[in-house]
């Protein structure tokens, strides 16, 4: 966190001080970068080849089908709602874990006295693996669950109910990694210098104005990775899903990565598996892209 | 990533399987005698083990280095494994069609041993031939047979002062009072989406095949659909035994778990399932007693059908590195012995008629059906893919939840069925 902290600061006041440095040869990045061609380039490009396919994953007689499993997509409701359950959750967990998250640091930020525990409480459900979370809520929600005995009467089937089910999902998520997105955000908090603040007092301003005048701009840098890292999160997220409702009922909560994991390992269908791994792949990308590209000028603009 | 994440165990397990290897053929040129060592990957958690130190008792000198995993973890290893020529010798192989690891997808690229030379193959009832065999050939060694019906909790059902149904007027006014009486007839969960067949299956096998026992072959020859034909009524009747009270709220949100405990707790008379969980519920509550009979889909019992279908068996790698041990082992799993130790450690119904296995007492009435060749196997075992019958479980699980229509469905696993293997 201390690392994370300095370079929050090194990279919001850039202009305090630049050591000039004698750039390295580019060579130097050679090992590094021949070892991730082997382990992470290599092995992808083979395997997008795959997405061209209609490999089962046991025959070695495969033929290539160029773009059919991509057009079969386009065709494939399940797909398709799967493609919007999967920006609904992305989008869904990136606001509110990390609205949750800021007004939590801000909390925390303050000088009440139990601020240390409570920083080590609320970041304490990250540390859990998530499989065992979602497994903890499935029960917690379950028909017969602690939530229904403590809500009674307004007692609903939570994962059951397909209009709820993926609103589930996303409070679990949330419920687990709000406190991780606490701790990034009070690690920019604390990085901006207390004379500012004592010098936004003295000309009197409350603490609203405070918060968007100079909290939020000085906080950008932790705002970018917060949003990047949920957004990422969100879209490729898996381990929560299956294990809270496998994609159900029926395919109301199935993501792509489910859908991945279904088509290849229940259906054989690793073709068209690897074809929908390659779209999420194109979606991470872009969205990612342009979610940098937007906050980095925010950032430059901010500083 | 979910990818990769499998890939690690899957190249873990291949990485030990060859050094097994490599380390029997050492041994092997050391003593100079026949290679002792048999490799197996299996599914049968809880009843290999049993198998295999019974196995190597009979023949010593013998070593076994097997594998267990789960299900869906098994199918991807074992696929990956054969078509990169690491595959152990002996390995689970599933009945008919219709699963990735099942003997049809696995015989037809040439990845097993033809078994048709064993004596055991010409022995197997029809039933269970039909379902291992490919083109004739008998691929796989099937020891165990499960069936589907409704399972009572006899302490429950005579708490309620009710009587288990014999008809389907029976059971709909079964449904009736033991909702009434705060206790509902069968558990159902079905957020486990596999659950959610055993019903239709129940219902299926009387409503459809009792009419008509060929009906596989007709819809496989194309005269037949699902949505033309009696399906839809044993859709129907799933869904007016829904209305009828027959389960206990909410299904969708209970687990496979959570309907156990509600059957093996009396909060429900019975479940509908396979015989397999009499074994679950005594686990819950040793000193419950469990009865299973047929689930009652018209009203005239004596046309009653229970689905029957043999279990997972073992095939035999067509490269299998020490061919002869694992001939010998799959003639032991086959041999009255090994049949009795593995059926009465799953709870299941021997195969082959001489097998001596002492069976569950709750499941009398299954060991009749089977007898009176009264059974149909279960309706997934001669589709022709697996995504039939994943249409058909998400498919139950919408129209539970009023996403779909029965008649969708069906419509749906038409469309699956269609498009072959």
């Amino acid at each position: 966190m201390k690392r994370f902290s300095q370079w929050v600061l090194v990279t919001s006041v850039p202009k305090v001080r630049r050591r000039s440095r004698v750039t390295p040869p580019w060579w130097f990045t050679l090992p590094a970068l021949l070892l991730f061609a082997f382990v992470v380039l290599v092995p992808s490009a083979r395997g997008v080849y795959y997405a061209f396919t209609d490999w089962d994953g046991l025959d070695p007689e495969l033929a290539f089908v160029g773009l059919r499993n991509f057009t079969d997509m386009l065709n494939d409701g399940d797909a398709l709602q799967a493609v919007w359950h999967t920006l609904l959750i992305a989008v869904a967990i990136t606001v509110i874990q990390n609205g949750i998250g800021l007004l939590l640091a801000l909390g925390v930020n303050s000088t009440i006295k139990t601020r240390n525990f409570l920083r080590v409480l609320l970041f304490a459900p990250a540390v859990v693996t998530p499989i065992v979370t979602a497994y903890l809520w499935r029960n917690l929600l379950g028909p017969d669950g602690a939530v229904n005995a403590v809500l009674g009467p307004w007692g609903r089937d939570w994962l059951g109910d397909p209009d709820l089910a993926l609103w589930m999902v996303v409070l679990v998520v949330v419920w687990q990694f709000a406190g991780y997105s606490m701790v990034i955000f009070l690690a920019g908090l604390q990085s901006i210098p207390r004379e500012i603040y004592e010098a936004a007092a003295i000309d009197g301003t409350g603490p609203v104005r405070r918060f968007w005048s100079i909290v939020r701009p000085l906080l950008a840098p932790a705002i970018t990775i917060n949003l990047m890292l949920s957004i990422i999160g969100g879209i490729k997220l898996f381990d929560q899903v299956y294990a809270l409702t496998g994609g159900g009922p029926g395919h109301a909560t199935d993501t792509i990565s489910t859908l991945i994991y279904k088509d290849a390992f229940t259906l054989g269908e690793f073709g068209y598996s690897i074809a929908l791994a390659v779209v999420l792949t194109v979606i991470v990308a872009i969205v990612s892209a342009g979610q940098f590209a937007v906050l980095s000028r925010n950032e430059r603009a901010a500083s | 990533m979910t990818i990769m994440k499998k890939s690690i165990p899957v190249g873990l397990a291949a990485v030990l399987l060859t050094a097994a290897c490599s380390s029997g053929t050492n041994a092997n040129s050391d003593s100079g005698g026949d290679n002792k060592t048999l490799t197996l990957a299996s599914v049968d958690q809880g009843s290999i083990e049993d198998v295999v130190k019974a196995f190597e008792a009979a023949n010593p000198g013998v070593k076994v280095n097997f594998t267990t995993s789960g299900a869906d973890q098994y199918q991807a290893q074992i696929r990956t494994q054969l078509s990169s020529g690491t595959a152990p010798d002996v390995m689970t192989v599933w009945p008919g069609n219709g699963n990735p690891g099942a003997t049809y997808v696995l015989a037809k690229p040439g990845y097993l041993l033809d078994l048709s030379d064993q004596p055991w193959a010409a022995k197997l009832p029809d039933s269970f031939k039909s379902v291992a065999q490919y083109d004739g050939k008998t691929y796989n060694a099937l020891f165990g047979l499960n069936g589907i019906g409704a399972v009572y909790n006899d302490d429950a059902l005579a708490k309620s002062g009710l009587k288990a149904p014999t008809t389907w007027s029976q059971l709909l006014t079964f449904c009736r009072d033991a909702a009434a009486k705060g206790t509902p007839a069968y558990a159902l969960g079905i957020q486990d989406n596999w659950v959610t067949q055993l019903v239709l299956y129940g219902l299926a096998a009387t409503v459809v095949f009792g009419q008509d026992r060929d009906f596989n072959t007709k819809l496989a020859g194309g005269q037949a659909t699902f949505a033309g034909s009696a399906w839809t009524q044993a859709m129907a009747k799933y869904q007016d035994m829904s209305k009828a009270g027959c389960f206990q709220e909410n299904p969708l949100g209970t687990s496979y778990e959570a309907s156990q405990t509600l059957a093996a707790t009396g909060r429900t008379l019975g479940i509908v399932q396979g015989n397999w969980i009499i074994s679950l519920l005594k686990g819950k509550n040793p000193s419950g007693k469990f009865t299973m009979t047929a689930l009652p889909a018209t009203d005239d019992p004596a046309t009653f059908l229970m689905p029957a279908a043999a279990g997972a068996g073992y095939g035999v790698n067509a490269k299998a590195k020490n061919k002869e041990l694992a001939l010998e082992f799959i003639t032991f799993v086959m041999s009255p012995a090994g049949m009795k130790l593995f059926n009465e450690k799953q709870g299941s119904l021997p195969t082959l008629p001489d097998a001596g296995t002492t069976v569950d007492p709750g499941l009398t009435e299954l060991t009749t059906f089977v007898r009176e060749n009264r059974t149909v196997p279960f309706m997934d075992q001669l589709w022709p893919n697996a995504k039939v019958q994943q249409t058909m479980l998400s498919g139950l699980q919408e129209v539970f939840s009023n996403q779909a229509t029965a008649d969708a469905v069906l419509k749906d696993m038409d469309a699956e069925y269609k498009k072959g293997e």
